[in-house]
């Protein structure tokens, strides 16, 4: 390609008759390398040292062998089941993650091993200098490229078959829409479009539907068990995180779940000491149950838990950002980057004596966003 | 002949069996009274008076240490006073084992939370005092589990895990490491902390902690949160051999990154010095 072609090229006949040594030299000096220092690593053959080295290289990868295998093992057959810390057996099941570990890193650090070994110990030691070009490729070079590719476009006939640019054109434009519908669909989609949801941004999973009770539930760890919070189920001075329940979703799996998982649905029910002295929020003054207080877990500033919940000094603090807000004062931001109180619920007791919400919280639970006004 | 003398003969039995009776009910009659005299004797009073003296010794030495290392901050009466102590009236003797047997009551200075420390008060001490707190409370209050040491773990740390995590962890952290709070509190580190001292914590809400009664954490689901808290503290759940703090992947990410910066550099000077 590079126009330093030397002129003494030799014949077919020449070719036909040379080494491989030969036509290796020849190669190199085609292309521009000089080599300037070459030494065989084992001058002799079978020298004592040559085969100490030879068994090095193959004990690493006998290495790596046997360490894959170990892992493999260890994989398949390790008693991996938790042992509780008492258990005789703790020791073998803390040694399962480590030993995979240590099996596979062996594997894959003794072929590296061998590797850099093998270059080191065999590869003959070489220095080759080739010359760089300077400057663009030769006009000729340049004209020819292009004149050759517009010749190939030409000749691949796409440019007269309309029909088929059109169809390998729509089927991929219609592939781009497909992927582009997935970023684009979350701007289009209207988060305002059904406001009165309990799925919309102003409603909880706290809103009831169709007039439906909605109690307050314990989570016990365990889904299926559904136990509903009455009043003297906390003692003063103590605190619940509790979450919505209705009866049309007892036994229904997938709504049990969704109510526990859902962002907007745990509420911190907390019972104040007696006589404790408490400030009310104008028009929330009947929210509460007594001494019974349920309020929002989500931060009005970013939405992590607020669930540092400290009994005597009524404060509820978010461990994110250190916002702290003060349930003697309807959970008032004290100090931090939270501006709002946390929303609360109202409640109260049904006739069989469980505590439900009397409806949704009257504000949007969590951060701001653009449309909230307050 | 046989008819008379089987006359003569019901005549005497007729008479035998009415006196028979006679003696058989006075009998009856006088070995109910004595049985229920012993019976009487035997159980109900003599041992109420002794158990009743027994405590009341109790509750006197439980008053007497009330009085030399409480008083100054509860109160004469364990009526509590103004910005130094609160009452402990009705408190519980769970809540004055809790405090006492962790050494943070007595109290060495007003701060911004009681410390845990070496326990200032012998174990008949404690026995003592609880007695005698109780008593203030007519034996309202959260009792001291029976249970003790081992016996105080559940059989399933699983569940105890999940209860933890809903309960406790938002304070403790989720191997018990604990926390910060507000203004210098803090939720203390879970490590060797005893099973009747985590029992009576959770019962009574110490200082800012809240209170978790029995109908809200049942006495089973209690011990199955000790049974796990018990498994990931004290060492045991270190398999990496140190555990840097027990935070998770924020100490754990800080080690990786500069071991691995470190390793990188070296690697890189070595490889360096070999061109």
């Amino acid at each position: 390609m590079s126009g330093e072609q030397p002129t003494n090229l030799p014949s077919e006949q020449e070719l036909a008759e040379m080494s491989r040594d030969e036509l290796v030299k020849l190669g190199t000096k085609l292309d521009g390398v000089e080599l300037v220092h070459y030494e065989e690593k084992w001058p002799v053959a079978g020298t004592k040292a040559e085969r100490r080295a030879q068994r090095a290289v193959a004990t690493w990868f006998a290495i790596s062998a046997l360490s894959g295998l170990a892992f493999l093992g260890v994989f398949l057959f390790w008693p991996w089941q938790y042992e509780p810390s008492h258990s005789d057996r703790h020791l073998l099941f803390l040694a399962y993650n480590p030993l995979i570990g240590l099996f596979m890193g062996l594997s894959i650090f003794a072929i590296g091993v061998g590797a850099v070994l093998y270059t080191k110990k065999f590869l003959p030691d070489e220095v080759a200098v080739q010359q760089r070009g300077d400057g663009p490729s030769a006009e000729v070079d340049r004209a020819t490229i292009v004149a050759e590719l517009a010749d190939a476009g030409e000749r691949s006939g796409l440019g007269r078959r309309k029909l088929i640019t059109r169809m390998a054109g729509l089927g991929a434009g219609v592939f781009g829409l497909g992927v582009a519908a997935v970023p684009l669909g979350a701007l289009i989609k209207n988060p305002w479009s059904d406001s009165d949801s309990k799925n919309s941004l102003w409603h909880t999973g706290w809103k009831s539907e169709n007039g439906e009770k909605v109690y307050l539930r314990r989570h016990t760890g365990n889904f299926h068990e559904i136990v509903k919070v009455r009043p003297e189920d906390i003692e003063p001075g103590g605190f619940e995180t509790v979450f919505p329940f209705r009866e049309s979703e007892r036994g229904d799996e997938h709504a049990l779940v969704a109510a526990l998982k859902r962002s907007d649905a745990p509420v911190m029910l907390i019972r104040l000491r007696p006589n404790q002295a408490v400030v009310k929020r104008q028009g929330q003054e009947d929210f509460n149950f007594g001494d019974l207080y349920a309020y929002s877990k989500v931060c009005t500033h970013l939405g992590c838990p607020t669930s540092l919940f400290e009994q005597q000094t009524g404060l509820l603090l978010c461990p994110c950002h250190q916002s702290q807000f003060d349930v003697f004062h309807y959970a008032k931001p004290r100090f931090g980057p939270a501006t709002r109180p946390l929303p609360q619920l109202p409640i109260t007791v049904d006739e069989e004596g469980y505590l439900i919400a009397r409806s949704d919280f009257i504000e949007a639970v969590g951060p701001a966003f653009w449309e909230r006004k307050s | 002949m046989t008819t008379a003398r089987s006359n003569s003969d019901t005549k005497r039995s007729r008479a035998r069996t009415k006196l028979r009776r006679r003696v058989a009910g006075l009998l009856a009659l006088g070995f109910a009274l004595l049985s229920a005299g012993l019976l009487f004797s035997a159980f109900a009073p003599q041992a109420q008076t002794a158990a009743a003296q027994q405590d009341s010794a109790l509750v006197r030495k439980g008053e007497e240490i009330y009085r030399q290392t409480c008083s100054t901050c509860h109160g004469g009466g364990g009526e509590g006073v103004k910005d130094r102590g609160p009452s402990l009236v009705g408190v519980g003797d769970a809540a004055v084992y809790f405090q006492t047997s962790t050494g943070r009551m007595p109290m060495a200075r007003q701060e911004a939370q009681a410390e845990r420390k070496p326990t200032k008060l012998s174990d008949e001490e404690i026995a003592a005092l609880m007695a005698y707190v109780d008593s203030l409370g007519n034996g309202q209050g959260p009792k001291k589990p029976a249970e003790s040491g081992e016996a105080l773990r559940g059989d399933n740390p699983a569940r105890g895990g999940e209860l933890f995590r809903l309960n406790c962890s938002n304070c403790h952290s989720a191997t018990g490491r604990g926390g910060a709070l507000s203004s210098g509190k803090f939720a203390p580190t879970l490590d060797g902390v005893k099973e009747e001292q985590i029992y009576t914590a959770m019962l009574t809400g110490p200082q800012n902690m809240p209170k978790f009664g029995d109908r809200q954490l049942t006495p089973d689901e209690k011990k199955d949160i000790i049974a796990y808290v018990k498994s990931v503290t004290d060492g045991n759940n270190n398999p990496g051999g140190n555990p840097i703090g027990g935070f998770g992947p924020v100490s754990e990410g800080f080690i990786a990154f500069i071991v691995g910066i470190a390793a990188l550099v070296g690697v890189t000077l070595w490889i360096g010095a070999k061109a």
